[in-house]
């Protein structure tokens, strides 16, 4: 299923699945998916179950509201079909898909149920799910991801987490971990809940605490709108602004590249090695506030957050086989510097607010990503503060040291807490697992430029060749990483990236996934009779009853 | 030292002049390189003139160059055997690419281990004879013992250049551990183990030239079969050279076997005492010595079903003695090869895979070389008139390192109980008081054409040079 | 493998000098076959052995051998050379002298290829028996001896064609001990067009060992400018002209001495019976000046020279040797271009003395002492042994004797 290359960029007048109303500071985001519309052939996306594609206009239609609508303080989330709300991702496009796209799939949509908490838990955007059918699987767990869940009384409509009993898999996106650790569901309650095809309703559902409310369907409506006032109301969205609009990414694509104004991306097929390279902020660029939202979506630490992110998005999607990317950068530091600085200034400006939001996402993307993240540092490089962050977010970080210019790091106030990880913590506190010596000393040389020797001294980076040996030195170690195995790699550096503290959001990418593409692997789920692969045939699963 | 006039003060064919990551990674090292040869090199020799071959090209005509030197000023060059631009791995799963010029980063931690191990055993094989000179047993035999450690230096920097030209700062760091480790010391010691025995006399220095030195060129003959084309070319380059420690042992045994036959000859007898009493060294103390050495150096091959050889071999990095003079696939896969092993009190043969058993193949092959050579060694016994022979011990007799570690094996090949072995060790092994009377013997002889009286004269001096010509200078 | 002619007595049969390995000696290491350009040398389990249909004796495996087994050299009769297989048997090599057919042959040896040093060749290997023992290369290319010119004669005549000089080099405290017969090296200064430095050039010493001056640490060499190529082609001697051109004070720098077997007889007794030509005079006028000073009257041994050059003027130390009394050396010139005389080479004025020569070549004292160019050899091994059989002894035994007991001696150039 890898034909054409998926491609992340959308907007609302293009969405076939979605539709995004916004009525004053309430935003109503409603689910009507065509069942001819999968991003695949040979799967139909009956009862508003989703592929890849519905999911990619849901995570557009999110940064819409943050950026176009600031003054939406609430969003519902709910179904344009009758009696479903959303039946979860859809078990036949699963059956077809390889192993790789279907864990690429569960990151995608596991990100963009985060995306949804985060706007809640940093930009004020709360959201209510409003339930107004049945509500499985995948659809169960985007209601999760919202802040409130009313649920339907018609005695007919449940939430329900159908995967194990039906399809022999778990409920990845976040069920398991969201029914306990958010909802703090009793877990032998959530035993039951899990393995019951038919799902939970009524009254049980909200004794169980696997919804906040229950609404008859002649008061639903109405339920719907007193929440989601109540909601909006404790938002500390702005009450007016004028949104940012958001333009479609412009981008040059051809076999081997990816170019865009401040990232480019080539891949070396051979090598299996994707450059990236991240481009600073131009000198000029605006320092104050008013003309940082005159220049809007082209405000450069926006423009970068969402080319990064779409070369992210791309290259995760259509290039599985590149196995390392190497992240080099280019620019002026000082003019960085400036541009954090501002960044830290306004902050409180909701603008910025999103701005930091975007980065932060992005960067997260990056830390999440199964690839082999190295970092150079070459003459000419702009590492510096928030650009910085992609080093950190780096297995390994190179710096050359000396030479005829050698180049610069330094490091910002935003490197100290502001994109902080999954796991909540700053890549930098979580590469020093919180040494508070280390920190101190990191901390004192923030605005300071740092040559090799002194980075090297600081922890922050990991090795320094010097310009003899660089070359060799970088190739060895692209060539040796290049030859390992990208499993055993993509597990190495999952856990070696998120020590220590664990959040929710860390849980979901970490134990969840863990099993769940354990799961995905097993011939219980995708043997010839797995599960999965026999779902909907009448087939019975036949499964190795060896626990494992 | 930024002002070491290269090519002059290390002769070399790398432009090394030209090349600034060796430069300066030498310039660390060499200084490291000449204490540690005051350190840890010969004793007491640093004033003496040494009449040495020095190689200043690779040219048959450039790299036996004689002149007195003093060790400390040798000049300790680096020589790769010239490039065949159209070389081609030639075994394993990428027979057939062109040679590697570079590392595969994918081979990196491999070739440097194999590197470091190889060259470790050059400092050690120093340090364990750095007393010898003391107890030369002519000015002749002194010269050959300063010439096998220079060349044995030189072979360390052999595989310093490889990991400072190849390995980036890990090789640099290594380089500088090859310095650090020291023969025989307990905390930090050498990394093979018969590295850290020491060469207590002369008899023991030409068995281990003998046989441990073979084993070293059994190594160089392997890795200069390698797909890593400056390895292969560095280690055809030193084969060279190892050539000469081969023979300081096959002649040096050779001349004690001729002094042992000819006092046995004046004696009319074959009493070990009686012979030790005029002076020589018996046959049964020659025969311990060698059942000793061999069977050590059979042990440095390594265990003889080894998924590490599989693996240098599939990978290309080390082949086969020979390689390119054998005619099979190249790459083994569904071949097997006997190997020997213990199973319950009896040695049998088992078939294993060819690719695992590749260490077993190289000792086989060490072993039918050794062989040959003991052969020459029985003749000078038979052109002496004494019946008596050398014999090679059993491939499972004392050995320490694969399945057939630990098992008690007699020289002619039976698995004998403790007790046994216990009653027999003595005859079998060098006593203590065989190496206390080999230890009696060893005295310094300095006059020119003049030998001690357990060892023959050699029948032609070095380099067309006379017996009796002054070999080594004391200044 | 290269071509020679064997002398014998009633035939001439085309020989051959066939390159074999010693295989009491040598250790089986493979440096021989690995550095061989010709794959000629090849192995089995046994032996190591030397293809003689594929060997040039190019000599590229002589340095590299560890033991010295490489060196060894047999004359045998074309087409009779000891096979692959033989040699691959053999515990032992042949010995010396016994070809690997029939008859005894004797042999003249072609010229010695330019490489390293010379194979099994027509003169002895070993020095005579009552030589000082020589020193050998205390001065290297790295750190060779300084000296300074201390004298810088011209000794053929003003008019004659060529320009040969006695020139005396004083070696201040710097040891520099020679022997009559040894050789130095000579380094010219400075680089030549390729950037490397020059390659030094050998000369045979002149004067006694106890210095052209005696008690002086000095030595003379004797040094021809050269003009032309030995074919008579202009060509210019970077070293000779160097040198030539030297003046008193000026300093060079040397390296040596070379030579452990070309060296006289210490035993005051015995013969000498030098042929020289040219420079080759050299080493001649070393022993006959060592004799000289020596001095002995009752019991000393004969001296004889045979001295070739082109013509009385360009003979070197023509004027000091026609004044040594006739008493105490034998010298008989040959002159190649005399206007109106047949042209006469050395081994014309040997046959000549045959008479007497072989009279001395019967005392076991007698030394001979060839030196010159290369092509004076055949002719001179021809006279010598025709001198012999004119004598009614067998040559071969003779011949055998002289280079077994270091008393025959070549060198040529």
């Amino acid at each position: 299923m890898t034909e054409s290359p998926v491609d992340f960029r959308t907007e609302p007048a293009r969405y076939r699945h979605w539709t995004l109303a916004v009525d004053g500071d309430i935003a109503t985001l409603t689910l009507a998916v065509a069942e001819d519309g999968g991003l695949r052939p040979g799967y139909a996306l009956k009862l508003n179950s989703y592929d890849l594609g519905v999911d990619i206009e849901l995570a557009d239609a999110l940064d819409r509201v943050r950026f176009e609508h600031p003054t939406v303080r609430a969003l519902v989330v709910t179904s344009g079909r009758e009696r479903v709300f959303c039946s979860g991702a859809n078990i036949f496009m699963l059956g077809l898909s390889s192993h790789a796209w279907k864990v690429n799939f569960c990151k995608f949509t596991n990100e963009t149920r985060n995306a949804l908490e985060d706007a809640s838990r940093h930009s004020g955007l709360k959201s209510l799910a409003a339930v107004n059918g049945a509500c499985a699987g995948g659809g169960y767990e985007l209601a999760l991801a919202c802040d409130e869940i009313l649920l339907i009384d018609d005695r007919s409509s449940a939430v329900s987490l159908p995967e194990v009993p039906l399809l022999g898999v778990l409920p990845g996106t976040g069920g398991l971990t969201r029914v306990t650790d958010k909802r703090k569901v009793r877990h032998d309650l959530a035993d039951v809940f899990c393995t019951t095809v038919e799902g939970v309703r009524g009254q049980r559902a909200l004794d169980w605490k696997l919804v906040d409310a229950l609404a008859k369907p002649g008061r639903f409506q109405d339920a719907v709108a007193e929440r989601a006032r109540a909601l909006a109301d404790a938002s500390d969205r702005p009450r007016e602004a004028t949104g940012v609009a958001l333009p479609p990414i412009a981008r040059e694509v051809s076999v081997d590249s990816y170019r865009y104004a401040h990232v480019g991306v080539a891949i070396d097929r051979a090598r299996r090695v994707a450059t990236f390279t991240l481009r600073g902020p131009s000198p000029d660029a605006p320092a104050d506030i008013d003309a940082i939202e005159r220049a809007g979506a082209r405000w450069w630490p926006l423009s970068l957050a969402r080319e990064l992110d779409d070369a992210i998005l791309s290259m995760r999607s259509n290039e599985p086989a590149i196995g390392t990317w190497v992240i080099e950068s280019a620019g002026d530091v000082a003019a960085l510097l400036r541009v954090d600085a501002a960044l830290e200034r306004y902050r409180g400006h909701w603008f910025v607010r999103e701005t930091l939001g975007k980065l932060r996402r992005t960067l997260a993307r990056l830390d999440v990503t199964s690839r082999t993240l190295f970092a150079l540092v070459e003459p000419g490089s702009c590492f510096a503060g928030t650009l910085f962050e992609a080093a950190l977010a780096a297995d390994r970080v190179y710096m050359l040291a000396g030479g005829d210019r050698p180049p610069k790091i330094a490091l910002s106030a935003q490197n100290f807490g502001a994109y902080p990880m999954a796991n909540g913590r700053a890549r930098i506190a979580a590469r020093f697992h919180d040494d508070a010596a280390a920190l101190g000393a990191a901390h004192a040389a923030a605005g300071k430029t740092l040559d090799a020797g002194e980075a090297a001294a600081l922890g922050l980076v990991t090795s320094a060749p010097d310009e003899i040996d660089w070359a060799d030195e970088v190739r060895l170690a692209l060539e040796e990483r290049a030859s390992l195995s990208p499993d055993a790699l993509t597990g190495l550096e999952a856990n070696l990236r998120f020590g220590g503290a664990e959040t929710m959001d860390s849980r979901i990418f970490g134990r969840l996934t863990a099993w769940q593409n354990w799961i995905f692997v097993r011939p219980n789920a995708v043997g010839e009779r797995g599960a999965l692969k026999v779902y909907g045939t009448g087939v019975k699963a036949q499964f190795d009853w060896d626990r494992v | 030292m930024s002002a070491i006039d290269y090519g002059e003060r290390i002769p070399n064919n790398v432009d090394l002049a030209g090349d600034r990551a060796l430069q300066r990674a030498l310039e660390q090292w060499q200084p490291d390189y000449l204490a540690w040869w005051h350190e840890m090199g010969p004793e007491a020799s640093s004033s003496l003139d040494v009449y040495l071959r020095t190689a200043i090209s690779v040219e048959p005509s450039g790299w036996a160059n004689f002149d007195y030197v003093k060790m400390p000023d040798y000049r300790w060059g680096i020589f790769l055997a010239p490039r065949d631009e159209a070389r081609r791995i030639h075994f394993g799963e990428q027979a057939g690419d062109p040679a590697w010029q570079e590392v595969p980063g994918e081979h990196r931690a491999n070739l440097r281990r194999i590197i470091v191990t190889q060259g470790d055993t050059e400092p050690a094989s120093i340090e364990q004879q750095r007393h010898l000179g003391l107890t030369a047993p002519s000015l002749y035999d002194l010269r050959n013992l300063f010439q096998v450690n220079v060349e044995e230096g030189r072979h360390l920097w052999a595989m310093v250049y490889l990991l400072h030209r190849y390995f980036g700062r890990d090789g640099r760091e290594e380089a500088a551990a090859l310095l650090e480790r020291r023969s025989g010391d307990g905390d930090n010691p050498r990394i093979l183990g018969a590295f850290n025995e020491r060469t207590p006399d002369w008899l023991a220095f030409f068995m281990f030239t003998y046989f441990t030195d073979r084993d070293g060129k059994f190594q160089l003959c392997a890795l200069a079969e390698s797909g890593f084309d400056p390895l292969a070319r560095t280690t055809r380059f030193m084969l060279t050279e190892e050539a000469h420690h081969m023979f300081v042992g096959e002649s040096g045994v050779a001349r004690t076997l001729q002094r042992t036959a000819e006092v046995m000859r004046e004696l009319g007898s074959d009493d070990p005492r009686a012979v030790r009493e005029a002076g020589a060294i018996d046959l049964a103390t020659i025969q311990r010595y060698l059942n000793f050495h061999y069977s050590v150096t059979i042990d440095l091959f390594g265990a003889d079903v080894s998924s590490n050889a599989a693996t240098f071999y599939s990978a290309g990095l080390k082949g086969r003695f020979e390689e390119g003079k054998r005619d099979d696939d190249h790459r083994l896969g569904g071949m097997t090869y006997r190997i020997v092993e213990a199973v319950d009190g009896r040695l049998a043969e088992r078939d294993v895979p060819m690719l695992n058993a590749l260490n077993e193949v190289l000792r086989d092959d060490f072993i039918r070389d050794s062989v040959a050579g003991i052969g020459r060694w029985n003749r000078v016994l038979e052109k002496n008139g004494v019946a008596a022979r050398l014999v090679v011990p059993h491939k499972a007799f004392n050995r320490r390192i694969g399945s057939l570690a630990g098992v008690r094996v007699s020289p002619g090949g039976e698995v004998v109980d403790e007790q046994t072995w216990r009653l027999h060790e003595r005859d079998w092994l060098p006593t203590a008081d065989d190496r206390a009377f080999v230890a009696s013997l060893m005295g310094r002889v300095v006059e020119p054409g003049r030998f001690a009286g357990w060892i023959a004269p050699p029948p032609v001096g070095v380099n067309r040079q006379p017996i009796d010509f002054a070999y080594v200078r004391f200044g | 493998m290269e071509a020679a002619v064997i002398v014998t007595a009633d035939a001439t049969v085309e020989a051959q000098k066939q390159h074999l390995i010693d295989p009491e000696i040598c250790i089986r290491c493979n440096t021989c076959e690995e550095t061989c350009p010709s794959d000629a040398i090849t192995h089995d389990a046994r032996n190591y052995v030397v293809d003689a249909a594929k060997c040039n004796a190019c000599m590229a495996c002589i340095g590299p051998c560890p033991t010295g087994a490489i060196d060894n050299w047999r004359i045998v009769a074309r087409g009779a050379a000891h096979g692959v297989d033989a040699q691959l048997g053999w515990d032992v090599l042949p010995p010396d002298d016994a070809p690997a057919t029939a008859p005894a042959v004797a042999a003249t040896a072609g010229a010695v290829p330019a490489v390293a040093r010379e194979p099994r060749g027509p003169g002895a290997t070993v020095p005579p028996a009552s030589a000082a023992h020589p020193q050998v290369n205390l001065h290297s290319p790295r750190a060779p001896a300084r000296a300074i010119v201390a004298g810088n004669f011209r000794i053929t005549a003003a008019d004659a064609a060529s320009d040969t000089r006695h020139i005396v080099l004083d070696f201040g405290a710097t040891p520099f001990p020679v022997l009559e017969g040894q050789s130095i090296g000579i380094v010219p200064p400075g680089v030549d067009a390729d950037g490397r430095a020059h390659v030094a050039r050998r000369y045979s010493v002149s004067s006694p060992r106890d210095g052209e001056r005696a008690g002086y640490n000095n030595v003379a060499i004797t040094v021809k400018r050269v003009t032309a190529d030995h074919g008579g082609r202009a060509a210019h001697g970077h070293c000779s002209n160097y040198l030539c051109d030297l003046a008193k004070g000026d300093a060079v720098d040397v390296i040596g001495p070379f030579g452990d077997t070309f060296l006289m007889p210490d035993d005051p007794a015995a013969n000498l019976v030098m042929i020289c030509t040219g420079t080759g005079s050299a080493p001649m006028r070393a022993m006959t000046e060592r004799r000289r000073r020596l001095a002995h009257g009752e019991g000393a041994g004969r001296l004889m020279l045979f001295f070739g050059a082109r013509s009385a003027a360009e003979l070197p130390y023509f004027g000091p040797l026609t004044r040594l009394p006739r008493t105490f050396i034998d010298v008989n010139l040959a002159f190649s271009r005399t206007p109106g005389e047949p042209k006469r080479y050395v081994q014309d004025r040997m046959r000549e003395r045959a008479v007497d020569l072989a009279a001395l070549l019967a005392d076991p004292r007698t030394h001979v002492y060839v030196c010159g160019l290369a092509g004076m050899e055949e002719g001179v091994l021809a006279a010598l042994a025709d001198a012999v059989r004119a004598a009614g002894r067998d040559w071969d035994e003779a011949w055998d004797s002289l280079r077994a007991s270091g008393r025959l001696h070549f060198e040529t150039y």
